[in-house]
C-alpha cells in the first residue's frame, strides 16, 4: 500500500465501506440484469479503489464528470442509495425521468452531470465547465473521469489540450483497466503510457496504482489541489482491471485470458485495503463480511422498495423541451393515449389534454 | 404466482437456449438464487428467481431454444395466485422432449456453435465435436452441422424427399399450456350435460352486406370478418333468450344471468387454445367490435393478453369449423352455459322462394354447432335460440332491431 495519507480513523474505514457498496451493488445488479428485472448493468468490479479513491478527496462543491463506471464514485460523494437504483429501473423516482438508459446516472446535489454513453464528451464538457468556473471566481474543482478508450477520442485531444492552454481547474481522471471492451491497451495505443500523453497538452501525467485505495487518493489529492490554487490540469492515469464484462452484454472470456483475470484477483483492491486496516488495528478480520452483508440487506430493501414505485406517467413524454406542451403535441399525445388505454398500458396521471 | 419469461440477457438477443436446469419442482428457492443455465448467441449466464418462493413448473426442456419473453419456469411465491396454482409435482425434471435416445456430447472441450447450430446438431444426432466451423472464430454455424449430417453418409436424413415412412416416435411432456386445457376440458365435460344442436344458415346477404362493411371498415383501418355480426348476433339473441346468458354458481345453488353479454372468444394460439373476452357486446356497434376483436385477437396470439382479459365471459363463440367440417359438438367454456361453434360458407344449390315461384340458386350456407348445458336450460330454449341466429343473420337489417 501508499503511504497513509491523513485521515482520521473513521475516513480510513468510510473509504473501505465505500468499495464494499460497489462490490455488493454490481453482484445485485447484475442478478436483476440477468432476471430481467433491469435492462444493462456495466459493473465496477475490480476497480472499487480507482473510484473510492479518486472521489474522496474531491469537495462537496467540486464538479465529477463520468465515464461509463463511476456510478459508485457518485455514491461516494452523496449519490443517494435509493436513486441509484430507480436509475437502474427507469422508474418514477429516476431523477433523469426515464429518459436515459438505465445505469446511467446523474446527481444535482453533488455536481454530477447525466452521464453520455457516447466516448469521451464528457471531457470537452467537463474542461468548458471547468473553465467557466475559473471565469467566475468560483473555488471548484472538476474531475473529469473516462478510460483508457477514450484516450484515442477527439474529446481527449480537445479537451486535454484546451485545459492546458486555460489552466481549467479540472483533473483528468484515465481509469486504465486493460480493455477498451475487447480493444487492449497494446491495440490502443503505441506510447509507453497514456500518462506519457500529458507531456504534448504541458501538463504533469502521473500513473498510479488503482488498486491501491490509498496510492490513488493521495496522487488525486495532489491533482485537485494543484488545481485549485491555480497550478491547472493534470492527467491521472489509474491502472487497474475491469474482473468481469465490458457490460451484462458481454462476454469477456471471448477476448481475454483466463490466467491476465487470475493475476489481477490477486491484486484485490479490496483484500489489499482489508489487510493494511487489519495491520493498523482499525477492523477485525470480521468486519468486511458483516459490513458487506448489511450493505446487502440495505441493498435489496431499496430494490423492493424501488422495484415496486410505478412508471414515469405516459405524458412525460412530450414534457420538459416547451415550457408549456404546444398544441401539435397535445394532439399527438391524445391519440397516443387513445392506443394506450385500449392496450391497458395506460395508467394513473396518464390523463389527456385539453386541447 | 410469478410466471417467469425468458428475459432480454443481452442487449437484442432474441433467443436462448435453456443449458441446464439447476433447481427441480418443488425446490424451494431463494431471491437472486441461480435457477437455470441460459446460453444465447452472446453469452451463457445464469439466470436468477425473481423472488423467494417454491418451483411449480419448469416449462423448456433442456437443449431447447426459446423465444424472449416466453414463461420458462413458474415460481409460486404465495402471492396473488392464478387461481389454477397446481400442488408441486413430482414430475422429473423434464428432459429433451423430441426423446432423441441417446444425445452425443461433444467430444470434449469447449464448442462454440450458435443455438440454431446445437438444436440442429441434436435433432440430426451429430456430435458438434466432429464439426469444422466456418463462422467467425470457428463458430459451427447450422449450416455446418446440416453439411456434416449429410456427408455422414447414414441414411438417416429426416429431411429426405422420398415417401414418408414410419416417423419416430416421441413422448411429449403432458404439462404446461396443454395440461391447463386438459384439465378445464375434463371439468367441462364431466359437468356439464353437453346437449348439442346443428343449424344450417343461409347467409348470401350477410356475404354481401359484409363485403360492403368490409369496405367501410379498411378505411379506418379496421379489419372486419363475420365475426363481428356472429358476435352482434348472439348478442341480441342472448338478449332475447338469457337463461342461455350466465353460469351456474355451484356453491350459492343459482344461475347466475348477469343481464350483459360478455363473449368469450376461442382464439387458435402457438400455445394452444386461449379464450380472451369481449365484455359488453350488446352495447357495441359492429365496427368497434371488429377493432376490439383484431385488437384482442392479434395480442391474444402474440401472448400480450392481460390476465384479466380471459375472465367473465358469460358466453363462448369457436371458429375452429373455419378449417373444415360441417358440424361440431362444442364442449362449452366451463362454467359458461352454452357455446356457439361456427362453420366454414360453402357454396351450395339451394331453393328460393320468387314470385315467379321456387327456382334453384347457388346459394351460400353457413353452419352453427350450439352446445348447451342440459341442466340449465332445455333443448327447446337452445333450438329458439339458433332459430333466432338463422332469423337475422339470413336478413341482416335485423341485426339493428
Amino acid at each position: 500500500m501508499g503511504d497513509a495519507p491523513d485521515l482520521s480513523d473513521e475516513q480510513f474505514v468510510e473509504l473501505l465501506r465505500n468499495m464494499i457498496m460497489i462490490r455488493s451493488l454490481d453482484g445485485r445488479m447484475l442478478k436483476l440484469q440477468r432476471a430481467g428485472r433491469v435492462g444493462f448493468v456495466g459493473t465496477a468490479t475490480g476497480l472499487e479503489a480507482s473510484l473510492v479513491g479518486a472521489a474522496a478527496p474531491l469537495l462537496p462543491k467540486d464538479w465529477m464528470w463520468s465515464g461509463l463506471r463511476e456510478g459508485g464514485a457518485a455514491i461516494t460523494r452523496g449519490l443517494p442509495l435509493f436513486e441509484y437504483v430507480a436509475q437502474m429501473y427507469c422508474n418514477s423516482n429516476d431523477s433523469a425521468k426515464g429518459r436515459q438508459m438505465c445505469n446511467h446516472f446523474q446527481h444535482k446535489g453533488s455536481n454530477y452531470p447525466s452521464w453520455s454513453s457516447v466516448i469521451g464528451t464528457q471531457v470537452t464538457h467537463g474542461v468548458g465547465a471547468a473553465y467557466a468556473s475559473a471565469r467566475r471566481g468560483e473555488d471548484v474543482v472538476h474531475s473529469i473521469h473516462f478510460g483508457d478508450g477514450a484516450t484515442s477520442s477527439n474529446g481527449f485531444h480537445s479537451g486535454l489540450n484546451l485545459a492546458g492552454v486555460w489552466k481549467a481547474p479540472c483533473v483528468f481522471v484515465c481509469i486504465d483497466n486493460g480493455w477498451a471492451i475487447s480493444v487492449s491497451s497494446a491495440e490502443q495505443t503505441a506510447a509507453e503510457s497514456y500518462a506519457d500523453k500529458a507531456q504534448a497538452y504541458g501538463m504533469p501525467g502521473v500513473t498510479v496504482d488503482g488498486n491501491d485505495v490509498l496510492a490513488v487518493y493521495a496522487e488525486m489529492q495532489t491533482a485537485v489541489e494543484r488545481a485549485r490554487t491555480g497550478g491547472g490540469p493534470s492527467l491521472v492515469v489509474l491502472k487497474t482491471y475491469r474482473m468481469l464484462g465490458h457490460s451484462s452484454s458481454d462476454d469477456p472470456s471471448k477476448y481475454r485470458d483466463d490466467a491476465e483475470v487470475q493475476s489481477w484477483a490477486e491484486r484485490d483492491p479490496l483484500k489489499r485495503y482489508e489487510a493494511f486496516l487489519i495491520e493498523r488495528g482499525l477492523i477485525d478480520s470480521s468486519e468486511c463480511a458483516a459490513q458487506e452483508k448489511a450493505i446487502v440487506a440495505e441493498i435489496d430493501e431499496v430494490i423492493h422498495e424501488q422495484e415496486a414505485a410505478p412508471p414515469f406517467p405516459l405524458r412525460s413524454l412530450v414534457e420538459d423541451v416547451y415550457s408549456e406542451v404546444p398544441r401539435h403535441l397535445r394532439v399527438q399525445f391524445n391519440q397516443f393515449l387513445e392506443v394506450a388505454e385500449r392496450r391497458g398500458d395506460a395508467t394513473r396521471g396518464d390523463g389527456a389534454f385539453p386541447l | 404466482m410469478i410466471e417467469f419469461k425468458l428475459p432480454d440477457i443481452g442487449e437484442g438477443t432474441a433467443e436462448g437456449e435453456i443449458v441446464k436446469w439447476l433447481v427441480s419442482i418443488g425446490d424451494a428457492v431463494k431471491e437472486h438464487q441461480a435457477i437455470v443455465e441460459v446460453m444465447t448467441d452472446k453469452a451463457t449466464v445464469e439466470v436468477p428467481a425473481p423472488a423467494d418462493g417454491t418451483i411449480t413448473e419448469l416449462l423448456v426442456g433442456e437443449g431447447d431454444t426459446v423465444p424472449v419473453g416466453d414463461v420458462i419456469f413458474r415460481l409460486d411465491n404465495g402471492g396473488g395466485a392464478p387461481a389454477q396454482a397446481s400442488s408441486p409435482e413430482p414430475a422429473a425434471v423434464p428432459s429433451a422432449p423430441t426423446a432423441v435416445a441417446a444425445q452425443p456430447e461433444p467430444s470434449g472441450g469447449k464448442v462454440l456453435a450458435v443455438p440454431s447450430a446445437r438444436r440442429v446438431a441434436r435433432e440430426l444426432s451429430v456430435d458438434l465435436g466432429t464439426v469444422a466451423g466456418s463462422g467467425r472464430n470457428g463458430v459451427i454455424r447450422r449450416a455446418d452441422v446440416e453439411a456434416a449430417a449429410t456427408g455422414g453418409a447414414v441414411a438417416q436424413s429426416s429431411h429426405s424427399v422420398v415417401a414418408p415412412t414410419t416417423a419416430q416416435a416421441q413422448r411429449i411432456p403432458f404439462r404446461g399450456v396443454r395440461r391447463k386445457i386438459a384439465e378445464a376440458m375434463v371439468r367441462s365435460s364431466q359437468t356439464a350435460v353437453h346437449f348439442t344442436i346443428v343449424e344450417e344458415v343461409d347467409v348470401t346477404d350477410l356475404v354481401r352486406v359484409r363485403q360492403k362493411a368490409k369496405a367501410i371498415g379498411a378505411e379506418q383501418g379496421i379489419k372486419v370478418t363475420f365475426m363481428p355480426f356472429i358476435m352482434k348476433a348472439v348478442a341480441n339473441g342472448l338478449m332475447k333468450f338469457p337463461m342461455l346468458n350466465g353460469h351456474l354458481d355451484e356453491q350459492a345453488e343459482e344461475i347466475v344471468l348477469p343481464g350483459t353479454v360478455n363473449l368469450g372468444i376461442a382464439t387458435d394460439t402457438p400455445n394452444g387454445l386461449i379464450v380472451p373476452v369481449i365484455s359488453q357486446v350488446e352495447s357495441k356497434g359492429l365496427l368497434q367490435l371488429a377493432a376490439e376483436l383484431g385488437d384482442l385477437s392479434e395480442r391474444t396470439r402474440a401472448g400480450r393478453v392481460r390476465p384479466e382479459e380471459l375472465r367473465g365471459s358469460t358466453f363462448s363463440i369457436t371458429n375452429a369449423g373455419n378449417i373444415g367440417g360441417t358440424i361440431a359438438t362444442p364442449i362449452i367454456n366451463f362454467p359458461d352455459i352454452a357455446i356457439l361453434g361456427v362453420h366454414r360458407i360453402v357454396k351450395r344449390p339451394g331453393v328460393v322462394d320468387t314470385p315467379e315461384g321456387e327456382v334453384i340458386e347457388v346459394r351460400q350456407y353457413m353452419n352453427f354447432s350450439c352446445s348447451v348445458d342440459h341442466r340449465l336450460a332445455d333443448g327447446a330454449d337452445a333450438a329458439r335460440f339458433v332459430a333466432y341466429l338463422r332469423q337475422i343473420l339470413e336478413e341482416p337489417a335485423l341485426l339493428s332491431l
